[in-house]
């Protein structure tokens, strides 16, 4: 119901902000559209509706970035949640070992990193924005020096790219393991 | 006309259309230097070196600054959404850009309106806006990797970090199944490439090719190695080829190039895009040939 075409105001973004009261949901519009960050109060589906009776619909691959500026503003809220599917991100991890380097995987996003230096040396997959600005930023980095992507992403690759990073720090202080 | 749309690694970069021009490791547009790595300056050097082959003008890029706010992403839709019946192109690509479902659908109705609908390309996030928004069936060509197949075969996806755990995790002999689920959902462009371990190119739910060999398990790490083959896959199309030629001589020339370039998981991507005049001319004509009768499929010419 929610992803039908045609809505008031044409927008279509696939996330809902859920929040504890309405004075939050109405704090939580206020910052995001400060921020630029486009958004519309909506009633959750019973099905998602935890807290209040009003909510915020936001682009999904935005997450991130509302999270980042939710809290930056001080706006509570409960959770970021899909409006259809699965709620939960994907949380598997896979591993390749290309013998001095080692790729690991989550979701759409790899990272590769040299096993001795830690030294990240490729980041394949993805396709939001912020993807090729965090390879720029990353590459020939050690792990440990590099940004990290949830710091510095606005999007769910972004949080991806993160799993995989954490993922590659852990493996890397334990020797490549 | 080949316009390949996406965004670039630089918060500065206004949107800039122009014809392309690669130096080493540097893409040009409009006197804006753009670092070949991966994302669209990877789709857009393949391109060119591709057109360069078959004696066609270079692609037009269309590129526009973006850290991943949007900011620069939404100027690039409400361009194509106001010029794309004037600018006219026959191939269009569509790559990395924020998905935004209502802006997307928007796009391809604009594409609707030239006097000649564009061929269609998308992959990366606007391949995920496409399919979130319901409007994958008006594309003709998508190129996922086996992660975002798992993300077209999931009917309730709007994203591939919310595909269904039993769906990420299948590995490629699995393929014909997700294939079939894409198409059943409506969530895949007529033609698919999937890009993997084993390439498969698939047309109206029928896989129809697959290629393993050269074997060069490095490539998956090296980034930009899936935008190489979108970027082919256009400029062939646009050269003349059927799109399921373009897209198995495509799969076979990266794993070529591969090899050619000695691929590590340090590689970088602007050393595999060099080896490809190479690769083409030892090999294009006997692919093109094995690939079958090009005038048999739909072209773009």
């Amino acid at each position: 119901m929610f992803f039908k075409s045609g809505k008031k105001n044409g927008f279509e973004g696939g996330g809902l902000v859920l929040f504890d009261s309405v004075e939050e949901a109405m704090s939580g519009e206020r910052a995001l559209k400060a921020d630029g960050v486009e958004n519309r109060l909506v009633a959750p589906p019973p099905e998602l509706r935890r807290g209040c009776d009003l909510a915020l619909e936001i682009n999904l691959v935005e997450k991130p970035a509302v999270e980042r500026m939710l809290r930056s503003r001080q706006v509570p809220f409960i959770d970021i949640l899909p409006m259809k599917g699965d709620a939960e991100l994907l949380q598997v991890v896979q591993v390749t070992d290309f013998g001095e380097a080692v790729m690991v995987k989550a979701g759409n996003m790899k990272l590769t990193f040299d096993k001795s230096s830690g030294v990240v040396l490729n980041i394949s997959g993805g396709g939001c924005p912020d993807i090729p600005y965090l390879h720029a930023e990353m590459l020939a980095k050690p792990l440990d020096r590099a940004p990290r992507p949830k710091e510095m992403g606005h999007t769910l690759c972004s949080l991806m790219l993160d799993r995989a990073y954490v993922q590659s720090l852990e493996i890397w202080k334990n020797g490549g393991r | 006309m080949l316009l390949i749309c996406g965004t670039a690694p630089r918060k500065d970069l206004p949107l800039t259309q122009g014809e392309a021009s690669l130096h080493g490791d540097t893409l040009r547009i409009n006197g804006a230097a753009i670092p070949c790595t991966q994302g669209t300056a990877a789709l857009i050097s393949a391109a060119i070196k591709t057109a360069e082959y078959l004696g066609q003008p270079p692609p037009q890029a269309l590129l526009v600054g973006d850290d991943g706010t949007g900011k620069g992403s939404r100027l690039l839709y409400e361009h194509l959404i106001g010029n794309l019946p004037r600018l006219a192109p026959r191939v269009v690509v569509l790559h990395y850009m924020l998905p935004v479902m209502g802006l997307m659908r928007k796009v391809s109705e604009s594409a609707s309106k030239a006097a000649r609908r564009p061929f269609m390309i998308a992959d990366a996030a606007a391949m995920y806006a496409a399919k979130a928004a319901g409007i994958a069936r008006d594309f003709d060509l998508f190129t996922p990797d086996l992660s975002e197949l798992a993300f077209l075969a999931d009917p309730q996806a709007t994203h591939p970090a919310y595909v269904s755990r039993h769906l990420f995790e299948s590995d490629s002999t699995r393929i014909p199944e997700l294939v079939a689920a894409a198409y059943a959902n409506r969530s895949a462009a007529r033609t698919l490439v999937v890009k993997g371990a084993t390439d498969h190119v698939a047309q109206n739910g029928r896989i129809l090719d697959t290629v393993s060999e050269p074997n060069v398990p490095a490539l998956e790490a090296i980034g930009g190695t899936g935008d190489t083959i979108s970027g082919m896959v256009g400029a062939f199309v646009h050269g003349g080829f059927g799109e399921v030629t373009a897209a198995r001589v495509a799969i076979r020339a990266n794993r070529m190039a591969g090899l050619y370039a000695g691929a590590t998981p340090a590689t970088r991507i602007w050393q595999v895009i060099e080896v490809l005049p190479r690769v083409f001319a030892d090999h294009l004509d006997d692919w093109a040939r094995q690939a079958g009768d090009a005038s048999m499929e739909r072209s773009a010419s």
